[in-house]
């Protein structure tokens, strides 16, 4: 059986005009529901798990920053997609 | 646009429990939400940390005490998911019930979730202490963070372990803000999004809190209901009580506990011409900028600096955004937006004005605001320093990559360059110089970019007013920034509470400042616009149509109130006064001059949303 037990990484750009907020916070946490893989979010040398609402919120990642998102585990690539989905997206810009 | 009280009954006028008591306590605080609200209040109690019990376990006491906290926090939970299926996605609340998720989320976080846990098995903390220190941590480390709006969120903690700790203590975990009477104001410490997602919007005519500023959810909330709030009052929980009566003023952050009954009158006329007003005026909104005599002479544009304010200025009727101020592109981060960035920022605004002119300012900070090599903090006078477009000259990479990115998006809509900061002919032409550089070299690359981009000035230097007819010369268009125009052509610093109060609009300096620019505007063809304060002000709008103004551009929700009255003056009558204005001597005569006219051309419309009406 083979595993993907690789650490798979991507730089990314936080896309919403107000920065990893409340909402997509939340959205990254709902989003992971549906993954068994281990999935972080990196800035500034501090390293967050993707499940921990609080962990992103204290990221204080303003708009432009750059986030290193890391994923280990089944389905690895798709969850980091759909992470750097979040992260980047523009729309949900409503507080 | 619905008011709060529109279609109620008052029932203020017969006040019971203070009628012989008209206290009439005047607390003034941060006008978040507008529009006026009379009622009784209804204080919604905060628990206090104080209150929270402590003790230390015995180790047997362990196991227990954790499946205790355990569920509690599944207590909560249920809770808040019942809350949120009450309330439906019908709710106006809309969009903002997301955080009732986030608050769930919370609950189930390791670093509350476990920390507490952990606090019991290894402190030997009871639950209730366990949470209360668990919270604590958390929001202290939210007090490192700079962004405003993520530093708020440490309210959302707090809010979250509160509901864990009144089920551990046996108190109601809802608070008095599902049952409550008609004609209710809410007073709290601060509003939880659970309390606020449970209000029934009919029966609140507005909030007041001691806490939160204009990203507070109280403040978030208040604006999406159109109920009129005031923030930061701080200490309105303990000095109003349940059942006493109370005013509210949205707009000017006024709060009046126990108001006489003239008071009472006199707000609630108030109230009615505001409501009545903010109807009228957003018909207005949608209207074209043109005088009664028929003269489309002037363009009502927005200022704005984040892409999302598009939507705000185009609904209250922008032809167009006079100011794009693109310094929030580059503060709050560590390092430089890229090109990329910047071009999809500059694209969006382009893109959704066009065809309407988007002036885009240049970077207009000192060297101090930004984090990246720039070493000028420790200027003695940073507002006469290094900063606008000298910073840009010195940091040509910052500027030329803006220049790049502003010319890529150029294509997308009609765009126009400002150069903010300008004192001397040599800075407007190297500026130009590097515009022509940048622009061979995306010509030499390839990229797309309008050859026909006008490029302006901010006219804010006293100097560049002097020499006005050089500069003319060299640009398509002046724009005038007020606010330092008239800070540096009267030596007054704002922001300086023992100077502040010589800053004057109309001061006759100020009004001859402006008229020898739109002089050299006419006389060499060149359009003149203004995006200050100045321009938002009713009170200014004639005087400034009198001296020919091409666009004004300001505060979106300006916009409205500005084309109504255009709408209702006529040139003629805007000239008339203009002369008399220039023939008085001080600021004083000029604004009592511009105020009486006001006053006795509309009558009926006179300023609703200052503060002086209430006066």
């Amino acid at each position: 059986m083979m595993v993907e037990e690789k650490i798979i990484e991507e730089t990314l750009m936080v896309g919403n005009q107000l920065g990893l907020h409340a909402r997509v916070a939340t959205m990254i946490v709902q989003a992971m529901r549906n993954y068994g893989c281990k999935v972080t979010l990196c800035k500034d040398g501090v390293e967050v798990d993707a499940r921990s609402v609080l962990g992103l919120l204290l990221l204080a990642a303003t708009p432009g920053s750059e986030i290193v998102v890391k994923a280990q585990g089944p389905d690895s690539r798709q969850a980091l997609e759909e992470v750097g989905r979040l992260i980047q997206n523009e729309e949900f810009d409503n507080r | 646009m619905k008011n709060s009280t529109t279609g109620n009954e008052p029932k203020t006028s017969d006040p019971t429990a203070s009628a012989n008591n008209y206290t009439n306590i005047l607390l003034k605080g941060l006008g978040v939400s507008g529009g006026v609200g009379i009622g009784q209040v209804v204080v919604i109690e905060r628990l206090t940390e104080e209150i929270c019990p402590r003790w230390v376990l015995k180790p047997e006491e362990i196991p227990p005490e954790i499946s205790r906290f355990e569920s509690a926090v599944k207590t909560a939970a249920d809770h808040l998911k019942d809350i949120k299926s009450r309330i439906g996605s019908h709710h106006p609340l809309g969009n903002h019930i997301y955080i009732l998720d986030t608050h769930i989320l919370l609950l189930e976080d390791r670093m509350f979730f476990e920390g507490t846990k952990n606090a019991i098995a290894s402190e030997r903390q009871n639950a209730e202490w366990a949470v209360s220190e668990t919270i604590t941590k958390i929001m202290s480390a939210f007090d490192t963070i700079e962004d405003d709006y993520l530093k708020e969120r440490a309210r959302d903690i707090h809010f979250v372990g509160e509901r864990v700790l009144r089920i551990l203590m046996g108190i109601s975990p809802e608070s008095k803000i599902h049952q409550l009477p008609p004609n209710s104001v809410i007073v709290a410490h601060d509003l939880s999004p659970a309390d606020t997602a449970q209000i029934k919007r009919e029966r609140v005519f507005g909030f007041a809190t001691d806490m939160g500023g204009k990203t507070s959810h109280t403040a978030i909330i208040a604006r999406s209901l159109k109920l009129p709030a005031v923030t930061g009052l701080e200490r309105i929980s303990k000095i109003a009580q349940t059942g006493d009566t109370v005013i509210i003023d949205g707009s000017t952050g006024v709060v009046i506990i126990n108001p006489d009954p003239e008071m009472v009158l006199r707000y609630r006329q108030r109230q009615e011409l505001y409501s009545k007003y903010q109807q009228s005026l957003m018909t207005y909104g949608r209207l074209p900028a043109v005088t009664r005599d028929g003269s489309r002479s002037v363009r009502i544009s927005a200022n704005i600096e984040l892409v999302d304010e598009i939507e705000i200025a185009l609904n209250h009727g922008s032809e167009g955004i006079g100011l794009f101020r693109t310094e929030y592109l580059f503060l709050g981060r560590r390092d430089l937006p890229s090109e990329d960035q910047q071009f999809e920022a500059y694209r969006q605004v382009l893109g959704h004005n066009r065809p309407n002119p988007v002036t885009i300012r240049t970077l207009d900070v000192g060297g101090d605001k930004l984090a990246v090599g720039i070493n000028s903090s420790h200027e003695a006078n940073p507002a006469l320093g290094l900063r606008a477009i000298r910073l840009c000259l010195e940091r040509r990479d910052i500027f030329r990559t803006q220049l790049r990115a502003i010319l890529r998006a150029s294509v997308h809509g009609n765009c126009r360059l400002l150069l903010p900061m300008i004192s001397c002919l040599t800075e407007l032409q190297t500026s130009r110089a590097i515009l022509d550089e940048v622009k061979a070299e995306l010509a030499s690359e390839g990229q797309e970019f309008s050859q026909r981009m006008k490029v302006g000035i901010l006219v804010e230097v006293p100097a560049a007013v002097a020499i006005a007819d050089l500069l003319a010369r060299e640009v398509d268009f002046f724009s005038i920034g007020t606010n330092d125009l008239i800070q540096y052509a009267l030596a007054i610093d704002r922001v300086n509470e023992h100077v502040s109060y010589l800053y004057d609009t109309l001061h006759p300096a100020v009004l001859r400042l402006i008229r020898q620019i739109v002089h050299v505007g006419q006389a060499t063809g060149i359009e003149v616009a203004m995006c200050g304060e100045m321009a938002g002000d009713p009170l200014n709008i004639p005087i400034l149509m009198g001296l020919g103004m091409d666009e004004l551009s300001m505060n979106a929700l300006s916009i409205p109130i500005v084309k109504k009255f255009i709408r209702l003056l006529s040139m003629d009558e805007c000239r008339e006064l203009t002369q008399k204005a220039f023939q008085m001597q001080t600021a004083q005569e000029i604004h009592n001059l511009l105020e009486g006219w006001i006053r006795g051309r509309f009558p009926t419309d006179y300023f609703v949303d200052q503060p002086s009406a209430s006066q």
